[in-house]
């Protein structure tokens, strides 16, 4: 019988599940709303349900992202920078930094063998996170998904001073009405992104691969603003959002294979998926 | 009122050491002993930590009320948004040092109640007759706060005591420029005691100084060597009972109960060592503070460290001393004269050791030196926004420090697919909140930055173990 190990990670916008043995045969992507974030056993569910196994096939389930400790039914919970870490060396095992560009914060990691040795993080403001890209999409009424297409063609880019989202917003209308084009908004607000999380990211000792991950990765605008930034070619994962979860069930994985090597046991949950009490 | 409503719900931390634990107590004491002290008469100034005057002011018999302690209660005690918040409708800005801020908004409100604010944590700040500034280079309101607190109390006079010293050159020997600024310093705390003389309607006795000063040496060389137990394996006290430790080292210099003190310090941390006894029962990382003011509210942070098997045997902040002895004052039978020598001595120790080491740093050095001595895996310091001059500076010392000081053996895999060594710098965290202003704290955020650390500490671990 084969082994099974799950990831899930619960970050601040999107609840994202894997379920792997040999490569990954689940996956699920959705987003953390308030009730997600307590019934983590049912995202679970839905990803089981696409392959048609029960919950206690699966050998072992790391919980990650900041929502973790929500998942009572997780064997172990990992932050976010181990399990990133972990997945993006599976998919780019040259890779040595990490730019991980989520809804409401923004990280970078820099890693060896899947290890990682140092990273930065913004979680105190939403400039420099997917955030305040929905924020501006929204004030220009553009799909977020489309965001990157209208900055196409973009000769001069737009500067955006504002570094608060909120008051970036009402610069990026402001400058609309000044008749502004509007792929030039749009490039000059993906730079101004983009020149925000290279200034964290540069903090790290920055080596190539760099690979990108996130909501954030979706966006090429912002992606190719941030490869020019940092002087660095970037790599994107085929799912960018989903590398946490992936690496959350590898670690896993790992976890299993060294306690059967050393012949330890195994702390494992009941396998019964339960959603948190929150008082 | 409605700024009486706006405490916060606060932790107590645990304390590895009885002596710790026994300094809440003290530093009540103390904030009580000035308003009581008002009471009966005597002198009381508003003064700095760490301005080389506290044997001059305790032989003055002159009452210190130490502003940037009592911000700290108030952090500590997390009531110190309304004080903030009466200082920015005073047109302060927010971003300007939250020790100040909290002194003047409390200033602020007691004078104009003509009494303590309601229900002030400890009994309040007594009123002044004198505030004794100091300019040290550090810190900028050294200089401002107490001007700024004039305009609410405008009879209350101020001396500037003038307290700098030799910034670190890499091509200016400190010998060939201290003899300049202890005569500076020499004619600035003669003036402080020209000053305290007007005010008080005493004279100095300079014998009894002297032998204040001669006590508080004696006092610099216990405290070190109390600290130093601190490098056994598993260390019997952590940077979070060091936090409360320090009261005697920065508050109560020159005084009888600051050694007796240290006196029992020690041999609490002897018993413990004896016993085998740590701040955790399984200790798996040793962390260096390597500087920041903590948040004082958020003191419980230690805890969580040790939670993780963490502790931190050593820390950069509050350790104001070194052993007299490796100073090399010159002799002198002026208590002034020594108080300007040690001044100077004290904060150019580490350069000759920073000139050795290209790119390094005195503050680098000193963090080299903690590392391997207290045989420490990873470094954490904490930004605190409000607090510019010192907090600047940790960052560059961090970068300095990565940047010449590698002692981590490991593989590494090349861009050739191939395994090779190197040397890697120790892993660390930069913590980012404030001292007193809780609004820019966030234990989430800050727990699962520490969970990464750990992680990361741990990953360290296996790497080095791997090369081996």
């Amino acid at each position: 019988m084969s082994d099974y190990f799950a990831g899930i990670d619960i970050g601040s916008t999107m609840t994202k599940v894997v379920i792997m043995n040999d490569g990954i045969i689940s996956s699920i992507i959705g987003p953390t709303g308030p009730e997600q974030r307590r019934l983590a056993n049912n995202v679970m569910d839905s990803a089981l349900r696409q392959i048609d196994l029960p919950f206690d096939v699966i050998t072992y389930l790391v919980a990650t992202g900041y929502g973790r400790i929500n998942v009572p039914f997780a064997d172990k919970h990992v932050t976010e920078i181990s399990c990133h870490a972990k997945g993006v060396a599976h998919l780019f095992p040259r890779c040595r930094t990490i730019i991980d560009i989520g809804g409401q914060d923004s990280k970078g990691i820099t890693i060896d063998d899947g290890r990682p040795t140092d990273f930065v993080m913004n979680d105190k403001c939403a400039a420099g996170t997917g955030r305040f890209l929905e924020v501006i999409a929204d004030a220009l009424g553009i799909a977020l998904e489309n965001l990157d297409k209208t900055a196409l063609g973009s000769k001069q880019p737009a500067s955006i001073s504002s570094i608060c989202t909120v008051f970036a917003k009402q610069e990026v209308v402001a400058r609309l009405a000044e008749g502004v084009p509007l792929n030039d908004l749009v490039a000059g607000i993906l730079e101004s992104l983009a020149s925000r999380i290279s200034r964290m990211v540069k903090r790290l000792k920055v080596a190539n691969e760099v690979v990108i991950t996130g909501g954030g990765a979706k966006n090429a605008g912002l992606v190719k603003a941030l490869s020019d930034k940092l002087g660095y070619a970037t790599l994107v994962p085929p799912e960018p959002l989903i590398t946490g979860a992936v690496g959350a069930a590898l670690l896993g994985k790992d976890i299993v294979q060294k306690a059967t090597k050393n012949g330890l046991p195994l702390e494992r949950k009941r396998r019964l998926l339960e959603e948190i009490e929150i008082l | 009122m409605a700024e009486e409503g706006k405490r916060q719900e606060r932790k107590k931390r645990r304390t590895a050491t009885e002596a710790a634990s026994s300094i809440g107590a003290m530093v009540k004491a103390a904030i009580g002993g000035t308003v009581k002290a008002k009471e009966e008469g005597k002198k009381l100034a508003y003064s700095f930590i760490v301005c080389s005057y506290d044997e001059i002011i305790r032989a003055m018999d002159v009452v210190p009320v130490w502003t940037e302690n009592y911000a700290g209660v108030c952090g500590a005690k997390r009531d110190a948004e309304r004080f903030l918040e009466r200082a920015e409708s005073q047109n302060f800005s927010r971003s300007l040092c939250t020790y100040a801020l909290c002194g003047l908004g409390f200033d602020q409100w007691r004078e104009e109640l003509g009494e303590m604010p309601p229900d002030s944590p400890w009994g309040g700040q007594a009123r002044p007759d004198f505030m004794l500034s100091s300019g040290q280079i550090l810190c900028d309101p050294r200089n401002k706060w107490y001007q700024a607190a004039q305009q609410y109390m405008p009879d209350v006079p101020i001396y500037d005591v003038g307290l700098p010293y030799p910034l670190y050159e890499d091509d200016i020997e400190v010998a060939d420029v201290q003899d300049y600024y202890i005569k500076y310093i020499v004619a600035e705390l003669r003036g402080l005691v020209k000053f305290l003389e007007e005010q008080t309607g005493k004279k100095m006795d300079y014998d009894r100084l002297s032998e204040l000063v001669d006590l508080s040496e004696r006092t610099w060389n216990l405290i070190w060597e109390t600290y130093e137990l601190r490098r056994a394996v598993p260390t019997p006290m952590g940077t979070g009972d060091a936090m409360n430790t320090m009261v005697p080292m920065v508050f109560m210099m020159g005084t009888q109960e600051a050694y007796d003190f240290y006196l029992d310090l020690n041999r609490e941390l002897k018993d413990k060592i004896a016993r085998k006894e740590g701040v955790v029962k399984d200790e798996k990382y040793r962390l260096l503070w390597g500087g920041g003011l903590p948040s004082w509210f958020a003191l419980t942070d230690f805890n969580y460290f040790n939670s993780k098997g963490a502790v931190f045997p050593v820390e950069t902040t509050y350790r104001m001393i070194e052993p007299i002895y490796r100073l090399d004052i010159p002799e002198t039978n002026d208590p002034i004269e020594r108080l300007a020598w040690r001044w100077i001595r004290y904060w150019t120790y580490w350069y000759d050791k920073a000139r050795k080491r290209p790119g390094s740093e005195p503050d680098v050095e000193r963090l080299i030196q903690y590392i391997e001595d207290y045989q420490i895996d990873g470094i954490v310091m904490h930004e605190a926004f409000s607090c510019r001059t010192f907090h600047l500076g940790l960052i560059w010392q961090l970068n300095q420090l990565r940047k010449i000081y590698k002692p981590i053996p490991v593989l590494i895999l090349g861009q050739d697919g191939k395994k090779k060594e190197e040397k890697r710098e120790l892993p660390s965290l930069i913590l980012e909140s404030d001292i007193i202003d809780i609004s820019s704290y966030s234990e989430v955020d800050t727990r699962n930055r520490i969970d990464a650390f750990i992680e990361t500490l741990e990953q360290a671990k296996t790497a080095a173990a791997l090369y081996k």
